[in-house]
């Protein structure tokens, strides 16, 4: 009898939690909104209830190209005698890294089958490229060596976008399956991937922020490898793109440049979602302000603008589906755009 | 949302090897990690709830203090000990599904112990009236109060496994959501999200809330039969 009371009490609470799923959809949806400042402009009323793969992407790509826009990825091989340093900075000396690997993952990477297949990824989903062989690319014939016990775990650290635009998932799989290696990749921002490096706990890193680059390998943190003459291996690009509702009331279509597309934005205090979280999205758009905002990367220095401008600290994609819904300004890299609007604003 | 549940069924049918992996893993972490809490969190409860020593008061108030200690602090701080720069760097265990359970444990043995010590606490001094009323020695009392505890263990057993199996700090922290490897169902979501696909997200919810639920449909039985 007790039994039968029990299956129906969980039957009872599958049947309470569809139904509260269904009330629960809108405020999952606008859920990111909540901890940011109030934003100027309404928020964009519920949607009639349309199932998901029925939304129509209203954000658009409203500025690319532009040569302050590029987006360019890089290679870095984490040097084993780096100035480690534990979280007192006291020196650490005998930090272990996999340098074998990573010389070969980069090796390959940069291999003309590495290459092409970078080259070509996104073009059969998507109907076009999504990154780009830069000319004067850094290009490796070294000989791989297969894996073997010790060299056979490759520890990347790296930045969201290529690791959800899928290009990782593409590429590493034919590398572990023809040489033997297992790549794991750790994946957050610029910042933090950067960070977790610094820890002694990447074996290279593939990101995407010049001066957060530069920084790293003045510390001293990265080295050149065999048949490498530089430390940075710069050797794909997209473009960073402007993107915001199809209207535009900012006009920024019509702007004669990025950086005047911008301040067309503050200007007209237009809603704009920053990634706000170090990453190099992140870093690129604050270089892109007006100077006198003065907007970095502390808090402090937009606390005048949260009228329109939202510091959202999560990721490219979930800033996305926070521009749709709020019918704001965005700077994304273009990879994470497509993918965003070939899956109907839901990123899968 | 009725997308998420189409979404979520699909993704059971369809049994997706990255589906299962991730819920193998987080079995793996949350029953270990909980299993390991309670057979050390019991013996030390009972002793606090049923001995008076010196000392005691302080080690239950820093014990309650450990259970608001917020997963993610407890994360960080196991990161920051096995990192590649940490004192424990040899032991080369940051991003290991080990590392999580260690993790879990640290977050959820206080749980255990301050519900063990609550209810022995209560239960104790009548039950040590009636032992030595009856002749009982200190091992045949200690036998009787874990005889009497059971039903209060099978509590704090569901209470840490709940613990476990919703925390995402600290395994997101330590394992670093890698996938094939330390992404578990909580990290997984958290991925989504931030990705934006908050319908996988909702889905990956769904099918987490069910498993949970039907872990405690077979405890609670089980606890239910103890009791008679």
């Amino acid at each position: 009898m007790k039994k039968i009371v029990s299956l129906l009490l969980a039957l009872m609470m599958i049947a309470a939690l569809c139904a509260c799923g269904q009330a629960a959809a809108p405020a999952a949806a606008t859920a990111p909104a909540a901890d940011t400042p109030a934003p100027a402009e309404e928020p964009a009323p519920v949607e009639e209830p349309a199932p998901a793969d029925a939304l129509v992407v209203d954000t658009c790509i409203l500025k690319e190209a532009d040569d302050a826009m590029i987006n360019n990825y890089s290679l870095l091989a984490v040097n084993p005698d780096a100035p480690f340093a534990d979280a007192d900075g006291n020196a650490v000396a005998d930090v272990e890294l996999n340098t074998v690997g990573a010389a070969a993952l980069i090796n390959w990477l940069l291999s003309e089958e590495g290459q092409e297949l970078a080259a070509n990824y996104g073009f059969e989903q998507y109907g076009e490229y999504l990154f780009y062989l830069k000319d004067g690319r850094p290009v490796s014939s070294a000989e791989i060596p297969a894996a073997t016990e010790e060299t056979k775990k490759i520890r990347l650290s790296t930045t969201t976008s290529v690791n959800d635009s899928g290009l990782l998932g593409y590429l590493l799989p034919v590398f572990e399956e023809k040489y033997g290696y297992e790549v794991e990749v750790y994946s957050a921002g610029t910042g933090k991937s950067i960070a977790n490096a610094k820890m002694g706990n990447a074996d290279l890193i593939l990101v995407h922020s010049k001066k957060q680059e530069e920084a790293f390998i003045e510390d001293g943190f990265s080295y050149v490898i065999d048949g490498m003459d530089a430390e940075r291996l710069n050797w794909m690009y997209n473009y960073f793109v402007l993107c915001g509702p199809s209207a535009d009331p900012a006009g920024v279509k019509d702007a004669a440049d990025v950086k005047a597309a911008f301040k067309a934005i503050a200007d007209g205090k237009f809603t704009f979602i920053s990634r706000g979280d170090g990453s190099g999205t992140h870093t690129k758009e604050i270089s892109l302000w007006p100077e006198e905002l003065g907007i970095t990367a502390e808090a402090e220095s937009f606390k005048d603008y949260t009228d329109w401008y939202v510091s959202a600290n999560t990721g490219m994609g979930a800033c996305l589906v926070m521009a749709e819904e709020m019918k704001a300004y965005i700077l994304t890299d273009k990879a994470t755009f497509l993918t965003f609007v070939a899956n109907d604003g839901v990123m899968g | 949302m009725g997308s998420s549940v189409r979404k979520a069924i699909e993704l059971i049918l369809s049994a997706d090897p990255e589906l299962l992996n991730i819920l193998s893993t987080t079995a793996r972490v949350c029953l270990t990690s909980s299993i390991l809490a309670l057979i050390i969190g019991v013996p030390v409860g009972i002793l606090f709830g049923a001995e008076r020593f010196p000392g005691r008061k302080i080690l239950l108030v820093l014990n309650r203090t450990l259970i608001g200690m917020p997963p993610v602090v407890c994360g960080l701080l196991f990161y920051m000990l096995f990192s590649g720069v940490g004192p424990f760097r040899h032991l080369k265990l940051l991003f290991t599904v080990k590392l999580m359970i260690i993790a879990q444990v640290v977050l959820i043995t206080p749980i255990i112990i301050g519900v063990m010590e609550t209810f022995v606490a209560d239960t104790a001094p009548a039950l040590r009236e009636t032992a030595r009323g009856l002749g009982f020695g200190r091992i045949k009392e200690y036998r009787l109060l874990v005889n009497e505890c059971l039903y209060s263990i099978f509590s704090a057993y569901l209470l840490s496994f709940a613990r476990a199996i919703a925390e995402v700090g600290a395994v997101a922290m330590v394992g670093g959501a890698i996938a094939w490897k330390t992404n578990v169902m909580t990290t997984a979501i958290m991925m989504y999200t931030n990705r934006g696909s908050f319908t996988l997200g909702i889905a990956l919810g769904l099918i987490l809330l069910t498993l949970s639920l039907i872990v405690n449909i077979v405890l609670s039985l089980m606890q239910g039969r103890l009791s008679r």
